[in-house]
Formats: C-alpha cells, structure tokens, sequence
C-alpha cells in the first residue's frame, strides 16, 4: 500500500504515564519510530519511541560557530587596520588586547547565531506550511497527543479500541487487543 | 494538568486575547510621554545640538548618562535569567520572560542615546565595519567602536533569547485561536509567530539545547557589556575615571539597577494584571535578598573606589572627589547614599521588607540613585578636568529633559504592547516546574481520539 493511503490517528491524553503507555502499546504492535509522533506543551523526558532517536548537535555547533566568529572578527580587525595602517607612534598596529575585545565578541555572536540556527534547523523551522491536527487545541491545555501513523484499513479498527476504550475505562483498554 | 493550574493561566491568556481598556489607556498614555522624546529629538536636529546644554569641557551630559543608565537596566533580565537558567533555580520560571522583555527593551532605547548624541544620527553608520567614502575603517582600537559591537551582540543575543523559549508559548496561543476561530486576525499572527512549532520530542530536546547554550554564551556577553562601557571612560586620563575597578563596579552597578527595574515591573506586573499566583510572595523574598547582596556589593565598590582616590591624594582628582563630597554636586551624592545604601539595607534586612510593595519602593529609590551615580561619573569628572583651565558647569536644557522623560515613556510603551502580544510568564515553563514537582493529574482520564 502507498504511504500517500495512510492516515494519522490521534490520541489526546491527560498524563505522561497513560502517553507512555499508549506508547508502549503501539510500540509492541510493531508500529516504526517513524509512524508515531508525541507532541506536548511542556517537553517529557524519555516520551518517545524507543527506537527513535532524539539528538541534538547544538552545543558542537555552538563551539564551531564561535571559533568561525572568532576568526572572522580577528581577520576584520587586522586586515582593516593594516589595509589603512594609521599613526600610532611606534605602538603596533594590530595589538593584541584591542583585538581581542573584538575577538571576543566574534566569537559570542558566532556562537549565538549558530545556536539558533542549529535549533530552528533541527526543529524544521520556519514551517509556514503547517497544519494544524484536529486535536492541537487540547495541547494548548496541557495534555499530550500521540498520532500513529497507519494503513487506511487499519485504523477503523484502532479507532473502535480507543472508542471502546474511551467507553469502557483504561482498564478495559489495557486488555484490548 | 490541574484544573486550578488552568485557572490560574485565566490572567495570562486575557490580554492576548482580547483588548483591555485599562491596557490600552496605558498604552496610550505612555505613547504620549514617548512622543515627547520624539519630539525634543527632532527639535534637536532641526536645530542643531546647540540646543542641549552640551558645552565645553561638558561634552557628554544627560545622554551619556542616560546611555550608561539604560545599558545598566538591561542587565536586568538577560543576564540575570541566564544565571538562574545555568543554575537550574526553580523560582525562576514566573521571572524569566518579564525579566528577559526588560533586557530587550532597556538595550534598544540605550542604544539610541549614542545616535541622539551623535547630533546627525544618520552618520552612525560611521561606526559600521564598513569602509566609508574615503576608504577608512572604523579604528577598532577605540572603546566606542568596541561599545557598538558589544552593544549589537548583546543585543542581538538578549532578543533571541527571549524569541527561541517564546515559541511554545506562542504555538500554544496559536492552538487556542484556530481553535475559538481559526480565521481570526489574531489566529493568523500567532500562526506566522509560532513559526510552525509542533511540539515534539526532537523539537523540545533541541529547543533545550539551545536555550541551556545560550544561556551560557549570554552571561560573559552581559558581562563584557558594561565592562566595555566602563571603559569609555576608564580608558581616558580624566580624573576618577581611570580607574581598574571600573569595569567590574560598572557591571555590579548594572545589575543592581536591573534588579531594582525588574522588582518595580514585577510589582506592577502582579498588580495590574492580577499575577498574584505566579509573582508571589517567595519570588519577591528572593530577589529581595539578590537585591540586598547586591546593595552590600555595590556599597563595597563605592567605598573602595572613592578611598583609594582619597587616599592617594592626587589634586586632580581631590578636586572631582571634593565637589562629589562637600562641593557643588554634594546634595545629590549624600542623596545617591541613601537611596542607594540606606534605604536598601534598612528595608530590604527584614523579612517585611521584602513582601512585594516594598520591594517595590526600594526599587524605585535605587533607579533614581544609579542615575544620580552616572550622572556624577559623567559630569562631575568632565566639568572638572585634568586641565583645569577649562572648569565648566553643566544645565541640561529642556530637550534633554524630554528625552529622558521620554525615554521611560518609550520603554513603558514597549512593555505595554509586549504584554499585548506575549504572555509575560512563560507557560511552558512554569508548566513544566508544575509537573516536575507532580501537580499533574493521576492517570485516569479517558484519551479523545481523532483521525485526520
């Protein structure tokens, strides 16, 4: 079956441990990483599928960033004063503790531009094009949405165990099959 | 999260989502005072910067002043969130976003006194890395050239800072319009702001990631700030300015004048805006003894810097000490003691002086003493030159007093449409501090589901 026939069921719930075991549960159901998204309002430590993985290059990038604004700011400050050397009375022209106040700016700014940018990066951001799912306001209360993603045939059958669920109480859920 | 955890966001959510009258009254007034700096600005330009009471030997006055002073109010927010990020305090999170909005709009308004100064601002770009006309580069050996790259990071840095942790927040005002309508006016600035947020694992990893290393990178760039804006002046000959200690006494100074805005806009805040619940009682009592620490500190470096001039006894520099003790500027010295050591310490050492009002009022008072410290650095060392053959006197004229007024209705102007736009309490934060410390709901509810 195409991917395009799939469909994204959502889940709302109200507490990290009844996400985290719906999480659980399609996880055994042999759902991908890919094919199950958590979403909050607050970030859940250790809320996602287990075979996903979450990382972040922010800090590496951060230091990268800093040591490229560190030169760059370097290279501006020498190579301008020497372009145009001025009279200085015998004191360098490019000394060193000046140039280093610029240096040092360099290399904050470096370091804060690559931040961001690695975040929004990682992030996929900006994305203007986004949709919002039929359950996003519950997130803006607080509560988690879990979405799977699954064959068109299949989720009839996931919904009517989370209708059954939602009728009959989570212990009831927890022996559905 | 709990139902009284929902209640309790009911202040937040209410001037974003709809106009409050008192709000925009306030906007208005405030607009009104802005004008006046406004105003004095282009009457200054129109008519040249003769029209200050600018002269020689007293070439910075009330704009320098003002400059050192609005600088010193940013490190308010960014540098002290940044520190109680680092330091995981848990207190902080109600104090972050209003401190970090300060920061932002402190800086901006500091840095047009510089432009104002200039006489014809639109030759700034002078001071730009940028070759002029005549093929000449800014001499990067010059303080004031090191001032506008320290400045533009800082700055650049604090408005990102306050952007990146804000984009939860306004995803979740986002969410909420769409869901009330989503072809609202309102529905579709928050979905441009949100930049698409959604909200999940990778995002909230990355998004702390960031927030942990800039915090990090932003504390030494706060720091060099005010130390580079020391030294504007400690790098010169002039007496009591050449000074080592300048730039640390600077940055202690900043800071103490940014807890005490930050105390005055948390009073406020929590009154006009009923954010009893978030800005309590605790957080004041905290920053209250921030604030004491830092009266003691800064009392300490007052001390050390005039009794080393005492003692060394050099004439230029006993004439500026003198005029600052028991001369022409005696008055508003003993009165910069008291609102900045006197009162701090007899209020601020009790437990009642740190309740909220208070507070408050010690904030107030140490404002108006900073400002009376920079005037008295600025102009009491420039009307009494090494040179002594060019002693002047110093009377800022009504453009420069409008300027000043103007400058606090500007910054209440901004905070005012701020408050309008973002919620002054980051909610996932303090969402988060929730549910660290289980105040969520037990596992019993039953999920909704939807398909899409």
């Amino acid at each position: 079956m195409q991917r395009n026939e799939k469909t994204w069921l959502h889940a709302v719930f109200e507490s990290p441990i009844d996400a985290q075991g719906a999480l659980q549960k399609l996880t055994e159901y042999g759902f991908d990483s890919n094919d199950i998204e958590v979403r909050s309002s607050i970030p859940l430590e250790g809320l996602y599928p287990p075979d996903l993985h979450v990382r972040s290059h922010v800090p590496l990038m951060a230091v990268l960033g800093g040591i490229v604004g560190g030169i760059c700011a370097f290279m501006l400050t020498s190579l301008t004063s020497q372009a145009y050397p001025m009279e200085t009375g015998g004191m360098p022209i490019v000394p060193l503790p000046t140039t280093g106040v610029i240096t040092f700016e360099g290399i904050a700014i470096g370091a804060i531009l690559t931040t961001v940018a690695t975040v929004l990066y990682e992030c996929g951001l900006p994305f203007f094009r986004m949709k919002s799912g039929p359950l996003d306001h519950y997130l803006a209360e607080g509560q988690i949405i879990i979405a799977a993603f699954m064959r068109a045939d299949e989720y009839s059958d996931w919904t009517s165990k989370a209708v059954a669920t939602k009728r009959q109480g989570p212990h009831q859920a927890e022996h559905t099959p | 999260m709990t139902p009284g955890s929902m209640s309790r966001e009911v202040p937040l959510f209410r001037p974003l989502t709809s106009w409050r009258p008192k709000l925009i009254l306030g906007s208005l007034l405030a607009g009104a005072v802005a004008a006046l700096l406004f105003y004095s600005w282009g009457y200054q330009i129109r008519n040249d910067i003769g029209v200050t009471g600018l002269n020689r030997p007293v070439f910075w006055g009330f704009y320098i002043t003002n400059f050192v002073f609005w600088i010193g109010i940013s490190h308010a927010g960014t540098l002290i969130s940044a520190i109680l990020r680092v330091t995981s305090a848990e207190w902080r999170r109600p104090v972050t976003r209003c401190a970090e909005a300060i920061t932002v709009f402190a800086l901006s308004i500091g840095g047009l006194f510089p432009l104002i100064h200039l006489g014809r601002p639109w030759l700034f770009w002078f001071m730009i890395p940028l070759p002029n006309y005549r093929g000449l580069w800014p001499n990067f050996r010059s303080p004031l050239v090191w001032d506008m790259m320290a400045i533009g990071t800082y700055l650049t840095g604090s408005i990102l800072y306050l952007l990146l942790p804000m984009l939860p927040d306004l995803a979740i005002l986002r969410d909420r319009h769409i869901a009330d309508n989503p072809n609202s006016a309102r529905a579709r600035i928050y979905r441009f702001l949100a930049l698409g947020w959604r909200g999940t694992a990778q995002q909230w990893h990355s998004l702390e990631s960031g927030i942990r290393a800039l915090a990090v990178i932003i504390i030494p760039v706060a720091v060099s700030v005010h130390t580079i804006v020391s030294w504007d002046f400690s790098m010169t000959r002039q007496p009591m300015w050449h000074s080592t200690i300048f730039g640390p006494y600077f940055v202690v100074g900043a800071i103490y004048s940014g807890i005490a805005v930050l105390m005055v806009a948390m009073y406020l805040l929590r009154r006009g805006m009923g954010l009893e619940s978030y800005l309590n009682d605790k957080i004041f009592n905290n920053l209250g003894l921030l604030f004491l620490t830092f009266t003691l500190i800064w009392s300490y470096f007052t001390f050390a810097e005039h009794l080393t001039v005492w003692y060394g006894n050099e004439p230029s520099e006993m004439a500026v000490f003198t005029e600052r003790i028991s001369g022409q500027y005696a008055w508003i010295f003993w009165a910069m003691i008291l609102l900045n050591v006197a009162l701090p310490m007899l209020v601020l050492s009790f437990p009642l002086g740190r309740k909220p009002f208070f507070t408050a009022i010690v904030g107030v008072g140490v404002l108006i003493g900073m400002w009376i410290e920079r005037f008295l650095i600025v102009v009491g060392t420039l009307s009494l030159p090494r040179l002594d053959f060019t002693v002047g006197t110093y009377q800022p004229s009504w453009t420069e007093l409008g300027i000043l007024v103007g400058s606090f209705g500007l910054f209440v102007l901004l905070y005012l449409i701020f408050i309008q736009i973002a919620p002054i309490v980051s909610i996932w934060e303090v969402r988060e501090g929730e549910h660290h410390l289980g105040q969520v709901r037990p596992a019993s509810e039953h999920p909704t589901v939807e398909t899409t």
